[in-house]
């Protein structure tokens, strides 16, 4: 009798599993807005600095029984640089992963902080593209940004996106180096400078670029003017080039602004904060491509990160990027 | 039927009093194992610059016997912060414990690092000699 009982409910069990295992999950189409919708996203990412470009992507649409999309717009809280505007493209991605932009309003039209695109076609539905260049005035601020955009039926829809942070940091790319010639770098000026143009600001003269075949492991350096003299073989400075610079040395740290490579590492504001290095020798030897070093200035002002963007032994030569923090 | 229970249980009774009662096994005021182990070297060394390259020109000399290693490191390395790494005997340890970076610099008092067997009886210091390629 047991056995039968412990049969049937075994029986029922598995029946009651099969069934609950069985059943198919529900999908249904999602309905369609009834009314002019929209959707924002930041497309760049990493620090925002002054001079670069925010890129967002913003999407409209109304069914088209409802009538079509008439103007859309971005309001920027701090009114971005030359440069900045509103694709009068919506784009599509084709079978080649190519993005087509196909027009559908006449360029876009700024004024202040306002960005308008009024749309010249018959559309229900757009992505438009905006680029947002970070103005001197936002250094160091936040901004926000408030989309919108209007259809023929009377509708209008608004879609905030920030405040983002914009970086206090300068930076300056591609600054070639040749040792003996332009071979003095300047971290308050982000430039390089020759002897004699050295000589006419030796106070600004942060380090001094050189490269030594022998011994192999000097290589292409950077060294503080007051550094040891061994340092700086053969060099005769420029008067009054007499600034400590500290500096050390970083490796696998291919900032993306400056190396503009494949790497998703970015230095912000806040690794120069953390910074210190405070006991850090005054000069750098055997430095690479794609190696970096960070950088302080003697009265603290500064502090910066230079990036080997190539280096040719040949030549006696390098290409640096900066990327430079004001304290 | 009943029996097999009894039996089931005595067992179980039996198996846990029996892990109860091991002895734990010693370990030393880090936490860390003390074994039976007597040997005590240092069977490779590295040393590191603060961007976490090796500094060295070639490979450390390490002399087991006179407790010594020699190092040549690159003509303009900064001695003062530099990442030694010891690879030592199993169960060893090492003393003072590195943590960080280590100031080589005082090249006329070079850094003694000291090897403890893993049975923490024998203590065989090294001492790091640092030379600059020129």
């Amino acid at each position: 009798m047991k056995r039968i009982c412990f049969l049937y409910i075994t029986l029922l069990c598995t029946s009651l599993l099969f069934v609950v295992a069985c059943k198919d999950d529900q999908y249904s189409v999602p309905a369609a807005g009834s009314e002019l919708s929209n959707d924002g996203i930041k497309r760049t990412i990493g620090p925002n600095l002054v001079g670069s470009k925010i890129e967002f992507a913003y999407a409209m649409a109304i069914p088209a029984g409802k009538g079509k999309i008439t103007s859309a717009q971005v309001e920027a809280s701090i009114a971005g640089a030359t440069g900045t505007y509103l694709e009068n493209n919506s784009y599509y991605t084709n079978g080649s992963g190519i993005d087509v932009g196909i027009p559908i309003g006449s360029p876009s039209i700024t004024n202040g902080a306002i960005t308008t695109v009024t749309f010249n076609k018959d559309t229900s539905a757009a992505t438009l593209r905006y680029y947002y260049v970070i103005p001197e005035t936002a250094r160091g601020q936040s901004v926000s940004f408030t989309f919108s955009a209007n259809s023929s039926d009377g509708g209008k829809v608004t879609y905030a996106l920030g405040p983002y942070t914009v970086s206090s940091m300068d930076m300056v790319l591609d600054l070639n180096v040749v040792d003996g010639a332009a071979c003095y770098i300047s971290i308050a000026d982000m430039a390089v400078y020759a002897a004699s143009a050295a000589a006419s600001i030796p106070d600004k003269i942060d380090l001094v670029y050189l490269y030594r075949a022998t011994p192999a492991s000097f290589s292409h350096a950077l060294v503080s003017p007051v550094a040891d003299p061994i340092y700086l073989p053969g060099v005769t400075l420029p008067a009054g080039v007499t600034r400590n610079t500290k500096i050390s040395k970083a490796w696998n740290l291919r900032d993306f602004n400056l190396a503009r490579l494949q790497y998703g590492v970015y230095i912000d504001d806040l690794d120069f904060q953390q910074l210190n290095i405070s006991e850090a020798p005054n000069f750098a030897l055997n430095l690479k491509a794609e190696a970096g070093a960070w950088v302080e200035t003697s009265d603290g002002k500064y502090r910066a990160y230079i990036y080997i963007n190539s280096v040719t032994n040949s030549t006696k030569s390098a290409k640096i990027s900066i990327k430079r923090y004001t304290f | 039927m009943k029996i097999y229970i009894k039996r089931i249980f005595a067992i179980s009774i039996l198996i846990i009093a029996g892990l109860g009662c091991s002895k734990d096994l010693p370990v030393d005021e880090d936490g860390l194992l003390i074994t039976k182990r007597t040997s005590c070297y240092v069977s490779n060394f590295e040393l590191l610059g603060v961007d976490f390259q090796t500094v060295r020109t070639k490979n450390a000399v390490i002399d087991t016997t006179a407790g010594t290693i020699n190092v040549e490191v690159f003509f303009g390395t900064d001695l003062k912060k530099l990442y030694p790494q010891f690879s030592l005997v199993t169960d060893a340890k090492l003393e003072p414990k590195v943590t960080g970076t280590v100031n080589f610099s005082d090249l006329s008092n070079p850094r003694v690092f000291t090897v403890i067997s893993g049975n923490r009886k024998v203590r065989k210091p090294y001492t790091v000699y640092i030379t600059i390629q020129q």
